[in-house]
């Protein structure tokens, strides 16, 4: 399967794909971008299978980007990943239509327990 | 009650956020200190702002730690022995970035964080007045986390659309 990581953090874009290995998640076709709307760019042209997001970027935010492709049609699963994890955000990512949000720091657990609905190694 | 006043009253929250972020993200053990500061020499710092939508005010987060542990972390979040200066300020940035999103979650009310910037800087900052720090270290080193009001917040972004035309400064 495709995953989109969405983070405009180089750093933190490749602590998400080692933390999908060490997850027990690793195996899949990893495309990234640096802001939201360059995610939807991706995500659009790649028909990927899920989206793990960053909340707070340039040029289109996280929240934004999952509006975005919600309001295209797009039901691609799509997951937080971000420094906020209140109960206010989490509320507001799962009525935007998220399955989840992981809150950094974050460890392999809370990636395969978020996540293992919908990715298999 | 003011963004700085629960922050001040969430101290102890806070010096726990900051061992605890440390800990992840370096992957060693991280334990507080006190009476420690910063050792001279270049630093790398990352600030994010808070912006308070009750009372329109804004409050900055920064972590300050030295070049030297600066350099560890980016090499172990990139996984390169050789980090350029870029590398250096991604990472200390997402540092910021981390530690600015719990410190802003401490808080009971809505606020927004902005973007994280980080810059070189050739030695430590001075006392902020209206604010407070905490301390930790890891790997033997002190890194600050500092919490203060600010009256302008020059050249930092927003997150969102056009967030190039959102650089935000306060008279």
């Amino acid at each position: 399967m495709k995953i989109l990581v969405a983070d405009d953090s180089k750093a933190m874009r490749m602590i998400v794909v080692r933390t999908l290995r060490q997850a027990g998640l690793a195996g899949h076709d990893i495309l990234e971008a640096e802001n939201g709307k360059a995610a939807f760019d991706v995500a659009r042209a790649e028909d990927v299978d899920l989206v793990l997001s960053d909340w707070n970027m340039p040029e289109m935010t996280g929240i934004e980007l999952l509006t975005a492709l919600r309001s295209a049609g797009s039901t691609v699963p799509f997951c937080f990943v971000t420094s906020e994890g209140s109960d206010e955000m989490r509320d507001l990512a799962q009525q935007s239509g998220a399955m989840g949000l992981i809150a950094k720091p974050f460890t392999p657990e809370a990636f395969a327990d978020a996540l293992s609905t919908v990715v298999t190694a | 009650m003011s963004a700085i006043d629960e922050f001040e009253q969430a101290r102890e929250d806070l010096e726990a956020l900051l061992i605890e972020v440390l800990g992840s993200v370096f992957g060693e053990e991280a334990a507080p200190v006190w009476g420690q500061e910063l050792p001279p020499g270049p630093m790398v710092v990352s600030r994010l702002a808070i912006h308070d939508e009750v009372d329109d005010s804004y409050t900055m987060v920064e972590v300050r730690t030295s070049a030297v542990v600066a350099r560890v972390l980016a090499g172990r979040m990139l996984l390169t022995a050789d980090p350029g200066p870029d590398d250096l300020l991604d990472a200390l940035g997402e540092l910021g970035n981390i530690a600015g999103g719990n410190v802003k979650s401490l808080l009971r009310h809505s606020c927004r964080l902005s973007l994280p910037t980080a810059e070189l800087s050739p030695g430590p900052a001075e006392v902020a007045v209206d604010g407070f720090t905490v301390r930790s270290a890891v790997l033997g080193q002190v890194v600050e986390l500092t919490v203060h009001s600010v009256d302008t917040i020059e050249g930092l972004l927003w997150p969102g659309t056009a967030s190039e035309e959102a650089v935000e400064t306060l008279a």
